[in-house]
């Protein structure tokens, strides 16, 4: 007879504490779910991810622009053209002829470091983006003397077929705009 | 001597066994009308009261007869499947949230720390801005001397240096103060453009675009700025300049921590 009572209250508390734990690992699941939900759909997170593609895209396209040896030309122009888009790679191919002369005459060979670069401003559902550019251009003339020289680029990227591309670029301008 | 009676018993024994198929077994009636247990019961010895007992246990378990001691034993039976299957289930149930919640916190894990999630320039455009502005005026503070107030630049330096930046600032301005002491001169830096690489906390680098203006009053000495041109002594002189600072927060206002000139 005392088997008969002990039995099923013997199991009752073992299925209680198998209840509990359940529960409280039902909590922990919803819990972490939602925060991992949260994560994965965090815009923030979107948006820094774009910052960062415009970021990589317009200082390797700043870079391209600044890159130009005279023995491969139409290498380098090629290049020139496929990291601009808009008004700026218009301008690249309508000046291009004339270009690809001064420099083959000139016999010049461009390469460039981006020394630092930072997005100011950034629409990732317009795809418009400006970015600053510190850029060391490094120019070597034929009797093998070379200059470094620092620019303060101001780059602007569109996004076209999901590609950052520069489609303006310029220098800072350099003192007294106000004064003239 | 055990002898007639252990055969006598073993006849009955035989008796019985020989019987049972001829009684309908699954009727518990059969044995109970049974004339021959109570007999045997109390003439039996021992031992074979025992086998007795036992088989009749069988036999009754088998047409499931309900008395006291199989009832509790039945039911022990019975019900160890009964409560097995859901806790067995619950056990289950916990390890696979245990599981699944321990798998999400690490895919959480890995997304929180995500480089790029983890730089909150502009993403965070409150302290973007305000890590600008207040770059802005400590760069312009800091680089910026008026011979006449020579104690605005020390001043400057005390409140928005911090670390090695203070070594850096007094090494970048070293021949520059002696000289524009010695031609009077006001030097001017504005910031015209900034963008901020990298926030991380109250860590921040910001990429600076500045003017410096110098202006000499004390005749015709040769301004500093960089590579500026001499040509228009009176107006001054513009330079553009580059550089980065890292700043660090303390106590709500942002310092400069570092001085980052790209090797220039």
């Amino acid at each position: 007879m005392t088997r008969a009572v002990r039995t099923p209250a013997g199991s009752r508390p073992a299925l209680a504490a198998a209840l509990v734990l359940t529960l409280v690992a039902g909590g922990f699941a919803a819990w972490t779910g939602q925060g991992w939900y949260a994560a994965a759909h965090d815009d923030t997170a979107a948006y820094a991810a774009e910052r960062d593609r415009a970021l990589a895209a317009g200082e390797q396209a700043v870079q391209n622009l600044n890159t130009l040896d005279h023995r491969q030309v139409d290498r380098g122009l090629d290049l020139w053209e496929s990291s601009t888009t808009g008004e700026l790679h218009e301008q690249l191919v309508d000046g291009r002829e004339e270009f690809a002369g001064q420099v083959k005459a000139a016999k010049t060979v461009t390469t460039a470091r981006v020394l630092s670069g930072a997005v100011t401003e950034l629409d990732e559902r317009s795809g418009r983006a400006r970015l600053l550019v510190a850029l060391r251009v490094t120019v070597t003339t034929p009797d093998n003397k070379s200059t470094d020289k620092d620019s303060r680029m101001l780059g602007e990227l569109t996004r076209a077929d999901g590609r950052w591309k520069l489609s303006g670029l310029g220098q800072a301008p350099v003192g007294g705009t106000a004064t003239g | 001597m055990p002898t007639p009676r252990h055969h006598l018993n073993r006849e009955r024994r035989r008796q019985a066994r020989a019987d049972q198929p001829v009684a309908d077994p699954a009727s518990p009636v059969g044995l109970l009308t049974e004339p021959a247990p109570p007999t045997r019961r109390r003439t039996a010895a021992k031992p074979v009261q025992e086998k007795q007992e036992k088989q009749e246990k069988r036999e009754r378990l088998e047409k499931r007869e309900p008395r006291d001691e199989e009832h509790a034993q039945g039911e022990e039976a019975a019900s160890r499947p009964r409560h097995r299957v859901p806790l067995l289930v619950l056990c289950v149930l916990t390890l696979l949230l245990g599981g699944f919640a321990g798998w999400a916190q690490s895919r959480t894990g890995e997304l929180r720390d995500d480089p790029a999630r983890a730089n909150t320039a502009l993403t965070d455009p409150a302290r973007t801005s305000e890590i600008k502005g207040q770059t802005a005026v400590a760069v312009a503070a800091l680089f910026s001397y008026d011979h006449t107030d020579a104690a605005a630049f020390e001043r400057a330096g005390k409140a928005f240096l911090t670390g090695k930046a203070v070594e850096q600032h007094r090494t970048l301005f070293a021949g520059v103060l002696a000289q524009a002491a010695a031609q009077k001169s006001v030097i001017t830096t504005t910031v015209t453009d900034s963008a901020v690489e990298r926030i991380d906390g109250d860590r921040a680098r910001v990429l600076v675009y500045a003017d410096q203006s110098s202006v000499s009053t004390a005749g015709p000495a040769k301004p500093k700025a960089g590579r500026a041109q001499p040509k228009a002594q009176d107006q001054g002189v513009y330079a553009g300049a580059m550089f980065a600072v890292d700043v660090v927060l303390r106590d709500g206002t942002w310092l400069v921590e570092g001085i980052d000139t790209f090797g220039r």
